[in-house]
């Protein structure tokens, strides 16, 4: 069926013709040299990535109440990165095809839309796995689970609405332009979207330096959400300095009830005992108290918070992320290459039958 | 060696370290075997390109030698 496809689309492609003759005289003379840096480049990649693997294992420190399990971030982190690099350079290039009706921007389109798929799923099955050790589950559907799996759903779509176009032009033509506007969904649903909700247990604002969780404040006898969890704020007791507070933590579905006790300091300004959810390996801070209104601010505090704070890590993290964002373009490149060699060889079938 | 004893707190991390590594290098090899067959791919239809295009440029013209009884020998 996809033979059939493509020595259809190569039956009517006459722009594709003769399109991989084209070099430039003064490119072919430094062809040898060029290639020769690109496998080495290859090379590293390999080695590069390699060295981050045995870093993320054995040379980055545990992280605080998380243990091993937090050293999934220095590679869930980059792939999420590179899939949305790799969803802009697919909406680039499709433009550039929309402009210039050139195929090869419509296969590097392709390319970079099937990389990006690729590295979102990865960053995905990453995020489960640590959302399976903090959170007990792989799947919750958390903000960020959610705009992770609408995003998949939405390049999902251009892959199907590719296979569904019988007439080449048309399917380039369309998948082009639905690659813009998907495109514009994904600074929404990969930043925006999961900042948006207050209820996310996504830790945002434990590896983002400078990104704050605003938290949730509530007056006694109030109820609000903090993640998935229903949190009423029961009482503020004050002692000397030291004010506890008595909240209460549904489960999700209110499954369970417990009643936990986070303290803060009013003189020092400090959080004092920070319990953690029931389950999980969150707690709960008190980070800020008004007696005379009766009120609390209450926030999710997680673990690993100022993470890159620590150089051995932030050096694996920014190592991890220049080898996969260079891992991608050599999987474009790849691919892509891939894509044309068979779009000319139909062709050429097309043509000497 | 027992196999449990893999997932003892001390050896889990090398045992997890041993197979990221194995299935990276295992992902490095494989694309840089379809790197170079898609490299050599085209470099050979590049080629054959040429060569059919070269071909194309160089004139082709049959002469042929007619008897004709009325018009004596005509070359076409």
């Amino acid at each position: 069926m996809a033979y059939a496809s493509m020595r259809r689309e190569a039956t009517t492609d006459p722009q594709s013709v003769g399109r991989m003759a084209k070099v430039p005289v003064g490119l072919e003379r430094l062809k040898p040299m060029l290639q020769r840096i690109a496998q080495l480049g290859k090379l590293l990649i390999g080695i590069w990535l390699a060295g981050v693997a045995v870093s993320m294992f054995l040379i980055v420190p545990q992280y605080e109440g998380l243990g091993n399990a937090g050293r999934i971030v220095i590679m869930h982190v980059p792939t999420a990165w590179v899939s949305v690099i790799a969803f802009a350079a697919s909406a680039i290039l499709s433009g550039l095809y929309l402009w210039r009706r050139q195929p090869v921007y419509d296969d590097y389109a392709l390319a970079a839309a099937e990389n990006g798929f690729l590295f979102t799923a990865l960053a995905t099955i990453t995020g489960m796995i640590f959302s399976q050790v903090v959170w007990g589950v792989y799947w919750n559907w958390d903000p960020r689970q959610t705009s992770i799996f609408v995003l998949l759903l939405i390049y999902a779509a251009l892959f199907a609405l590719r296979s569904a176009i019988d007439d080449l032009q048309r399917r380039r033509q369309l998948s082009a332009v639905y690659s813009l506007f998907a495109f514009v969904t994904v600074p929404f649903l990969v930043f925006v979207a999961p900042r948006l909700a207050d209820s996310t247990l996504h830790p945002n604002c434990a590896f983002i330096q400078g990104s704050q969780c605003d938290g949730l404040t509530l007056e006694v006898g109030k109820i609000g959400l903090l993640g998935d969890r229903k949190v009423q704020l029961l009482g503020l007791e004050r002692e000397n300095d030291l004010v506890t507070a008595t909240v209460r933590v549904s489960e999700p579905g209110l499954s369970g009830e417990h009643t936990l006790y986070p303290s803060y300091n009013l003189a020092t300004k400090e959080m004092i005992s920070r319990p953690e959810f029931p389950g999980l390996r969150y707690q709960l801070g008190l980070e800020r108290v008004d007696l005379n209104g009766s009120s609390a601010l209450l926030n999710i505090e997680a673990p690993g918070t100022g993470v890159l704070e620590n150089r051995v890590t932030l050096f694996t993290f920014l190592a991890s992320l220049g080898g996969f964002t260079a891992l991608f373009f050599w999987m474009l490149h790849v691919r892509a290459t891939l894509l044309g060699v068979a779009g000319a060889l139909m062709q050429r079938e097309a043509g000497h039958p | 060696m027992n196999p449990t004893n893999l997932l003892e707190a001390g050896v889990a991390i090398y045992v997890a370290l041993a197979v990221a590594l194995s299935v990276w290098i295992g992902i490095f090899v494989y694309l840089w075997r379809i790197d170079a067959h898609a490299r050599n791919l085209r470099h050979e239809l590049d080629r054959q390109q040429r060569r059919e295009q070269a071909q194309s440029a160089t004139p082709n013209v049959t002469i042929t030698r007619v008897h004709s009884p009325e018009r004596g020998t005509v070359d076409s």
